[in-house]
Formats: structure tokens, sequence, C-alpha cells
């Protein structure tokens, strides 16, 4: 769970020591069972136990903790590892520092593990900004100094298309339990020429949040929260000159990042995009699968790029959009009650109670990425008046990947494997869930609102909230990303080509998609034409 | 002893023999051979000429830290006592070619290769490619127009730095407390400064700069229109770097004659006349050293931009470095930002060449 998140739940439900007890009671009473009963509930109780540490509402985790839950859940290990087996193995783990989670925590996870096997693991930390350039440069120059990655799947193409990774055994398969993964981040993602590499540690996905009070028999902006992009626009025309209720300044509908953010604010158009350019009969959305031509000038992403202009020319935007980035639309904006909707990664509306320069706590929802009703279908070059959505799956979610710096040592990638799976356990995951860890659910046994309440989380809260993840995730029109090296570049070209359509240096929606394409090609021609072919078909599934 | 050359600094007699220079020759040549083979192997190995080399290039920096130590003891070994004079300086002369030579030819081999980190057939030569991309890339040369404004720029804050030059030079009040407080904002990284007032206080809906606007009836939006966002980046930089250009200002003016200025005076000189036919000509050469220091800082400028508007509304705040750092950092085009970065180099060295002749030629004296 995202440290922000996990705070948020925690002022919305206003945790006291008596819904603690509560949760504990429960968890308590489930324990007395037979010895039977008990055996059979063994793998139930360890997720029960785990949950208790440090406890819902009693501070933010530390080192020991990390080391509790990483000694509890070991048992998926001790049945593939006997003790000492990596007695003398040496590994090197590349991962983030964000927050002083991600490797932090891994350390606390796999010390007890370390401990158990007698492997002794090397960490590499990296600061987000970082990561991309020292994961580049090594793939570039040869020079992959690590045996284990944290890494986004966006990455993949990078990485796996260049045979730079490991092959996971079909042991650790078993050991974590991979249909338990939500339906995204089942195969093609993760995997590569048919073969499995990813241990999935999070899911990722932008999620809509909307002013709660903007709507409703009195709302400014009508009775019905809108479900379509179409609506979304009528809405945010609608609302120019009318006062928001909450704080008195000029109304705002949906809030559209119009600066680049280092290609993360492509995201944002694409959940626009989405919903008229991901039709149900392919999951190719951004390129043709066979020519890599961009598809992004086409009807379906000129009505994207035109939505944003017209909205532009109405208005409807606060001042200044046009230097607003996304995380200036989440939390200088959309918290501090500026603007009535926003489509974000579904951690970031928890900042909503917690955040002192929020003013929105109370009047936030949440749900899936809003349909069209109409959309185009590539294939037949028309539009199709029907209602399609397709959620957008933004970046993936990180996942932990055992490089091929292993092979050729059968107990070294024994060992890697064995600390991969560790970390990506079904039930060490479910805490990672639940407390600050960098990571979002990302499993279906994650969305178990009994355990959370068991634990000590408020249901209604819980479900409505993780509800509009686990609604995206296994979405069956998921908008899925590329999974192609320099994905990033195409998404940064793109941003300064919308900058330049939305300043106006362009005659139009479809001359600012043109220009993207014409960007698009220039860097496919680049990586290789035919290289990026392949890997588009393979990260498709195709 | 030798009685030949000089005796000034000699401590100790030199008689080499010819065998020692023989092996202190030796040790160059057969080092600068062996590194010299070792490269053209490598070579031959990487571009798929011959079957054996090595995994990387390490072994070849090994080698070439060998002839360089061997050329450092050589110096002993065949020219003895001068030779330890020349070892003073030499092992820093190495360094920096190391550091600055090399890694130049490197670059500039870089900048013609079509060299993507995303790519898997690694840096391929392209010939002029980069160039002709370059040339009809509208991103750069619309950074590089935004660069001749930016630059334009330092005139109006050397006017400003001038003048607050002369208001500490005078006799004020708490001179010594306004000395200090105007140089605060020199002390500031441009990453603070754009973060503090660009993110913060210049914020459109809760920044203190926006509200007062906002209290006088006005709409504030400082980043909305191409030329106010240009305007402001300019200003923060200024506010930056104006008391940096103050402060060698205010060391020339306490630096000039006082009996020329008091002659100026007797002569019946005013305040103005004074400045303009004295102070000023006076303070010409401390004016061009901080100018050109000032443009040497501006060329560089991106913190800020990067910081707070990315290059934006549609590229008008851009400058060439930020529009490197986004090619190199978001698109890992090393290839093209390196030529980018090259050509840049060239155009600056033209240009700070141009000046200083220019200056030179306007004062009369060399730069």
């Amino acid at each position: 769970m995202k440290t922000d998140l996990y705070d948020y739940i925690k002022a919305a439900q206003k945790m006291n020591r008596r819904q603690m007890l509560k949760g504990t009671a429960a968890l308590s009473a489930a324990a007395m069972l037979p010895k039977g009963a008990a055996q059979a509930a063994a793998h139930g109780n360890v997720r029960a136990e785990i949950l208790k540490i440090p406890g819902v509402g009693a501070g933010s985790p530390t080192d020991s903790d990390w080391q509790k839950v990483g000694e509890m859940t070991l048992g998926a290990t001790k049945e593939n590892v006997a003790e000492g087996e990596f007695e003398g193995v040496e590994l090197t783990f590349m991962g983030l520092n964000n927050q002083n989670l991600h490797n932090f925590l891994f350390r606390g996870f796999l010390k007890p593990w370390e401990t158990y096997t007698g492997a002794k693991i090397n960490w590499i930390d990296l600061a987000q900004a970082d990561y991309n350039a020292r994961l580049q440069q090594s793939i570039a120059t040869g020079t992959v100094d690590f045996d284990i990655i944290e890494m986004g799947a966006p990455f993949e193409g990078d990485v796996l298309g260049k045979g730079l990774a490991s092959e996971m055994p079909d042991w650790v398969k078993e050991q974590i339990d991979m249909d338990d993964y939500v339906d995204y981040l089942k195969a093609p993602v993760g995997t590569w020429g048919g073969k499995t590499y990813r241990v999935s540690i999070d899911g990722d996905c932008h999620t809509f949040a909307y002013r709660k009070d903007y709507f409703g028999p009195e709302g400014i902006a009508g009775p019905d929260v809108p479900s379509t992009w179409q609506e979304i626009n009528q809405m945010t025309k609608d609302l120019v000159g009318k006062e928001d209720p909450l704080t008195g300044l000029p109304a705002h509908g949906y809030l559209d990042p119009l600066k680049g953010w280092g290609g993360f604010g492509f995201y944002f158009l694409e959940n626009r995009a989405a919903a008229y350019a991901k039709h149900p009969n392919s999951p190719a959305w951004l390129f043709d699968p066979e020519t890599m031509t961009p598809m992004v000038n086409n009807p379906a992403w000129v009505q994207a790029i035109q939505d944003v202009m017209d909205l532009i020319e109405a208005g409807a935007y606060p001042t200044d959009q046009i230097n607003a980035d996304p995380g200036t639309t989440a939390f200088q904006q959309f918290l501090a009650g500026t603007g009535s909707m926003l489509m974000w990664w579904g951690d970031v509306g928890s900042s909503a109670r917690t955040s002192d320069t929020s003013v929105v706590g109370d009047v936030v929802g949440f749900g899936i990425n809003p349909a069209s009703d109409r959309v185009y279908n590539a294939q037949a070059g028309a539009w199709e008046d029907t209602m399609n959505e397709a959620p957008n799956m933004a970046y993936i979610g990180w996942g932990v990947y055992v490089m091929a710096t292993v092979e050729g040592d059968e107990k070294k990638k024994k060992a890697a494997w064995s600390a991969a799976a560790h970390l990506g356990g079904k039930d060490l995951s479910l805490w990672a869930s639940a407390y600050p860890s960098g990571f979002q659910p990302y499993r279906n046994s994650h969305f178990q609102y009994d355990e959370w309440e068991a634990a000590g989380y408020d249901r209604a809260f819980i479900e409505d909230y993780l509800g509009s993840n686990a609604d995206s995730y296994n979405h069956p029109n998921a908008a899925i990303e590329p999974r192609i090296p320099g994905i990033f570049q195409y998404y940064s070209v793109a941003e300064d080509e919308l900058a330049k359509g939305y300043a106006g240096q362009y005659g139009s929606a479809q001359e600012t998609a043109d220009a993207i394409a014409a960007a698009w090609e220039k860097i496919t021609d680049q990586i290789g034409r035919e290289n990026q072919i392949a890997i588009y078909k393979e990260s498709l599934g195709l | 002893m030798s009685t030949d050359g000089d005796l000034l600094h000699t401590v100790t007699a030199d008689d080499i023999s010819n065998n020692r220079k023989r092996l202190g020759k030796l040790m160059v040549w057969g080092t600068a051979g062996l590194c010299a083979g070792m490269a053209l192997w490598q070579l031959a190995y990487e571009t798929g000429h011959i079957g054996n080399g090595f995994d990387n290039w390490r072994p070849i920096l090994y080698a070439y830290v060998l002839w360089a130590t061997a050329l450092c003891a050589a110096q002993v070994i065949v020219n003895g006592e001068k030779g330890k004079r020349t070892l003073f300086v030499l092992p820093a002369a190495l360094f920096v070619i190391s550091l600055v030579v090399f890694p130049l030819l490197f670059a500039l081999y870089i900048s013609f290769t079509d060299w993507n980190l995303a790519s898997p057939n690694g840096p391929q030569p392209n010939g002029w490619d980069n160039m002709r991309e370059m040339w009809n890339d509208q991103f750069y040369w619309n950074a590089l127009k935004n660069m001749v404004y930016y630059v334009l720029a330092v005139s109006v804050e050397y006017v400003i730095a001038f003048g607050l030059a002369l208001l500490l030079n005078a006799q004020i009040r708490a001179r010594k407390f306004f000395r200090v407080v105007f140089l605060l904002p020199l002390m500031l990284s441009p990453v603070a400064v754009s973060w503090m007032i660009g993110k913060s206080m210049l914020e459109v809906r809760f920044g203190p700069v926006s509200r007062v606007i906002r209290e006088f009836g006005g709409e504030p939006s400082f980043f909305g229109s191409p030329e106010i966002a240009r305007f402001m980046i300019m200003a923060m930089d200024a506010w930056t770097f104006i008391p940096f250009m103050m402060i060698m200002l205010l060391a020339g003016l306490q630096a000039l004659p006082r009996e020329v200025i008091e002659a100026s005076k007797v002569d019946g000189a005013t305040g103005w006349q004074s400045f303009k036919e004295v102070i000023f000509p006076l303070m010409l050469p401390v004016s061009v050293t901080a100018i050109v220091i000032r443009i040497i800082f501006k060329l560089k400028l991106a913190d800020v931009i990067i910081n707070v508007t990315s290059g934006g509304p549609g590229g008008a705040t851009d400058s060439v470095t930020s529009f490197i750092f986004r090619e190199y950092r978001d698109r890992s085009n090393v290839g093209y930002g390196t030529l980018l970065a090259m050509v840049y180099l060239v155009l600056i060295v033209i240009f700070v060449t141009l000046l200083l002749k220019l200056v030179s030629r306007w004062m009369e004296r060399p730069a």
C-alpha cells in the first residue's frame, strides 16, 4: 500500500482501539478452531497474523516489523529450499529508495530469508529520477551489475526483449500462485516469447476521482456523476461561470494536465483516448502491430486531443492550466478544491483526508475510467456507435525480475529466484497491500474485503476505494501499454508536440496528432522498426 | 657535473648514461606501442575483423595508465633532475587530457552516430543525419531563438546591477546590512528558487503573489502566455544572478581611484557627468568581465525552466540546455543529443570569441 493511502484510510475511518480489538478478537477466535481445521486454516492464520504487525492505526511499520513479516511468511520458501542451501551465494539487488520504502522493505523482508538460506544480498538503491538512466546505461553499455531488479513492466521490452533476464522456473510459479493475479497482470504481461519472467509485486491503473458535492439534486454539475467522456466534456463546459460549492471560487469540471511530466503526462491523454481508441477487437491501440505505424493520429486520438482543445477554447480550465502538469492537477488543484473531476493513479486521491492542503476529503468519490458512447474501430476504419469502456493500466506496476547474470550457476539462480518469490509471495504481498510499502493490491485475494475488515479496516470505504481498482484491473477491455523498448521516449516527444498544439502553434488537433505520429516514426526508425514490430507483437501476445 | 643549461634550480648533478636514456625511451615507446597495439586489436575485434578480443575496453585503459606512468617515470630516468621538475606538472596535464580531450573526442564520435540507449544495435555511425535532423528541428531552433532573448536580458540585468552597486557604494544607512541582504539570492540554488518562487509564490491559486493580485481585482497568470512566461523565467534567473554582477561591479567601484573622481568634482562636474565621463569608462573592464561571465552563466540556463515550465507553453521558455536535457533524460537519444550539445559548444565558442574581440577593439586594449 502506498503511504498516503494508508494515512488516508486511517484518517478516513477514524480507527480507534475498539475497532482494533474487534478485528483482533475475530482473528483470535479463528485461531481457537479445532486442530484439523487449524491446519487447513494455517495459511489463513498467517495472513491474519501478519496483518496485525504492527496493527492498522498503530503507527508506521519499522524495520523490525518488516523482518517479522518476512520471518512469518517464510513457509513457502522452506518448502522449496533447505536451510543453509545457499551458503556462500552473494546476490546484488537493484531497486528504488522512494519515500524510504521499496528497497528498505525488501531488506527487512529478506533478512530472515538470508538467515535461513545462508545467502547474502548486496543492495543498489536508486532514486526514481535516476532509475531509467541507470537501467538504460547498464543495458546499452553491457554492464548489468545486478542479479535481481525491481522494475516496472514498461521496461520489459528493454530487458526481456534483449534476453537479459532469466526465465522463471516452474517451482517459483507454484510458490507465488500466479493464478491469483488480477487479469491484466497475467500473460502477456511479465512474459516474453511464451516464457515467464516477472514476479509481480504491484499493480497500477488510473481511476476516476470526482467531487460528490458537484453532483446530486442540488449539484451545480447535474444530478448524476458522468459516466462518459462526452458527458464530462459537456459538464466541464457548462460549469464555466459557476461557483465552487466548497471554496466559493470559480467552479471547474475535468482537469486535464496540459504540461508534460517527463513522459508520464501522456498517460492522461491516454485516459481519454482509451475510451475512443481501445476497441475490444484488438489489444493494439497505440501502434499498428504489423507496421508500427502510429495510431496516435487516427480519428479516435484526434478526438481526444480535440476534446482538450475545445475545453481550452471554452475557457473551462483554471488559469495557467497550460503550465499544469499531472502533479499540479492532483495536488494543487483537485485536492485543494479546484476542479471536480480527475483521473489519476489509484493511490493519489488517497491524500484527500491526510494532506494539509486538501479540502475535499469528505466529498471525494471513485470510479473507473469513463466510457465513450462511440468507439473507433481501427481495423474497419470507422466509428461504431456502441458504448466502450477501457480502463487505462498506466505503468502496469512494479515487479521483481532475475537477470541472466545468474545463468550458468544453478545454486545462484535458485537463490535469486527464491528471493524474488519470497518478495512476491501471496501472504507477504497482502501485508504490503495493507501497509505503507509503495505497492498497490494486485491479486484477486487482495480484494477479499473480509480480511481487511478483520484487520480493522472500514469495509465500506475499502469496498468503495479498492473496488474501483479491482474493477479496472479485471476489465475485459483494459488498455495495456506496450512494453516496447523506449516507450517513454514516445511519450516524452508526444508531450512536447501536445504542448505546442495546446499552445495553438498547430492549426488543429489533426496537425498536432500528425506531428506526434511523425516524431514516433522517427523514434521507431532509430530504435529499429523490425525489432520494434517483433517486440510490440510479443508484448501484446499476438 | 654538467655545466650546461639551467643550473639555477639544479640541486644534484646529472650524469645520465646513454643506457639509462635508452631505457627511459624504451619504457615510453614500449608502453605506447602496447597501448596502441591493444587498442587496434580491440578495435579490430569489435568491428568483427578478428575473432579474439577483450570483453570490454578496460584493459586498454589499464595499458593507457601504464603508458602514462611510464612517461612520468621516464622523465626522471632520461632527464634526471630536470625531469623531476617536469614531473610536478605532467601527471596533472595527463589527467586533464584524459578527462577533457578524450571525452570530447568520444563525444564528437557519438554525435555522428544514431545511438539511442533503447536501440539493440548500440551506436551506429549515421553520417550527417543528425546534422540534417537538427537543421529541421523546430524545437532546437526555437530554443536557440529563446537563448537570444535570454542573453539580451543580461543588458537589463547589468543596468539594475550597476544601479544597485552604485547605491551600495554610496554613503547610505545600514550599508553593510543591505550588501548582505542583496547577496542572499545568489546563495540560493536556482532549483530552490524555481520551487520557492515559480512553483509556490507564483502558484496561481494559493500563491501569495497571486492572492495579492486577486485582492486588487486582477486575474493572476504567470505562465499562461509565451511572453509573460518567458519574462517570468528571465525575472527569476535575474533575481538569482543580479547580485553576482552587483558584487563584481561594487568591487570595481571600490577600487576606483578616489582622486580622479574628486578631481572631476573640483572641475565642476555634476553627479551624472561624473558618472558618465569618469566612473562608467573606468568601470568598463570590470563591466565587460561581469557581463561576459554572466552571459556564460546564462547560456547554461536550464534548471529553473525544467522545474517551472518544462520549456512551455509550447516551447516559449525552452533553453537549449533544457531541450537537450529532455532529449537525453526522457528520450535516451544520446547520439542526437550529443550533436546538439557539440553544435551549441561551437556556437558558444564562436560567440564568446567574437564578443571578446569586439570588446577588446572597443576598449582598445586586449581583453
